[in-house]
């Protein structure tokens, strides 16, 4: 039973579980969906209520009977190293490789519905909400009015994307940004603003669940930085302990995202209290793990070896 | 009229990251030029960034 991997040759975090599974003498594939057709083989095969199912590229093959778990990692988009490629072809071809997958009984890391309704903000702050964790005050909005009354109410606002900066070039920085109330909001009619009550922070935790295991790591803040992935601080991530009401929440958590995978960012106050910013579906944790030795990417290959569903 | 959230938007130069490592069809893993794993030499894959939490958002959304 084979563990499938759909990330881009140059992902090197992915290769920390390649490694884990190789050790363990687990049978693997990795695939990028943007080498289909060129460098891939697909065939699927729907006749008299049966299915059938293979892959095949860089010498190995797998066969969806044979599927025991599929990895979501950093795939390329189906078919863009194509000689041609075009949306219609990354069309069809995604419809050939996740329908012939979808309907495979293999295991999940994140299935890509679940992820795609996941990497939605606000509905991950409902659902960190009803999962027990503490959340900033936060708005959404198109009019410029109540985002003004937001930022009164609560002095120092932070406005951030919802789905990061924009693509394209030339490329765009546009980290977490702490505002005042007497920022002009007009432009929030132009689309919409995200603001979230300021927490200051004196570090940021990133606390990586694989199934029901928890690594979690704490870089310490400078004083008034509020975007940790902006600004080199000197200092570095190490881990530290999950407390019990954490752990409670994310396990609640990820049992509603039915996420198998997920890391949460948490902003330690001065009380030591940590605040609910959001939660990646698929966030980065080599880095972790070179830098604590926090053995993530065992907790990921260990959770993909398991038999797939019957 | 500009969307809001852009106002805090800023211009950054991607340093072009040449990596020290090519990936072997038949290992399925990224090497080095002497043939060793690239997760062999974490101190380089630290130096290089391809595995922070910043790197996906030059390619990916997932960060």
């Amino acid at each position: 039973m084979t563990v499938l991997i759909l990330t881009a040759k140059d992902d090197v975090t992915a290769d920390l579980v390649v490694t884990k599974l190789h050790d363990a003498a687990v049978p693997v594939m990795r695939l990028d969906p943007a080498d289909l057709p060129a460098q891939t083989v697909l065939s699927a095969h729907y006749t008299q209520g049966d299915f059938e199912g293979l892959l095949s590229a860089n010498g190995h093959v797998v066969s969806m009977g044979g599927l025991r778990s599929v990895w979501v990692r950093r795939p390329g988009e189906p078919a863009a190293h194509a000689d041609e490629p075009s949306a219609w072809l990354t069309a069809e071809t995604r419809q050939a490789l996740f329908g012939m997958l979808y309907s495979a009984s293999a295991r999940w890391m994140n299935h890509p519905c679940d992820a795609d309704r996941a990497r939605l903000k606000p509905w991950q702050l409902r659902t960190a909400h009803l999962s027990g964790f503490a959340v900033p005050p936060t708005v959404i909005t198109t009019l410029p009015r109540l985002a003004r009354q937001f930022a009164e109410e609560y002095g120092e606002v932070v406005v951030k994307s919802a789905s990061g900066p924009p693509p394209g070039e030339p490329s765009l920085a546009l980290p977490t940004t702490l505002i005042g109330p007497d920022s002009d909001f007009s432009a929030v009619a132009a689309g919409p603003a995200l603001l979230q009550r300021y927490i200051p922070k004196r570090a940021d935790i990133r606390l990586t669940c694989v199934g029901s295991r928890l690594f979690a790591a704490r870089k310490t803040a400078e004083p008034d930085q509020v975007d940790g992935r902006y600004g080199d601080t000197g200092h570095t991530w190490e881990p530290v302990p999950v407390p019990d009401r954490i752990r409670k929440s994310v396990l609640d958590y990820v049992d509603m995202a039915r996420l198998a995978y997920a890391a949460f960012d948490f902003a330690e106050d001065e009380d030591g209290f940590w605040w609910f910013l959001e939660c990646n579906q698929s966030g980065q944790f080599g880095f972790l793990e070179l830098q604590t030795g926090q053995p993530v990417s065992e907790a990921v290959a260990r959770w993909l070896s398991r038999p797939a569903r019957s | 009229m500009r969307p809001f959230t852009l106002n805090y938007a800023f211009p950054r130069s991607i340093p072009t990251v040449v990596t020290p490592y090519r990936f072997d069809e038949s290992l399925q893993l990224n090497v080095l030029p002497d043939g060793r794993p690239a997760i062999s030499d974490p101190d380089l894959l630290l130096a290089v960034g391809t595995t922070a939490s910043t790197a996906g958002s030059k390619t990916h959304f997932d960060d």
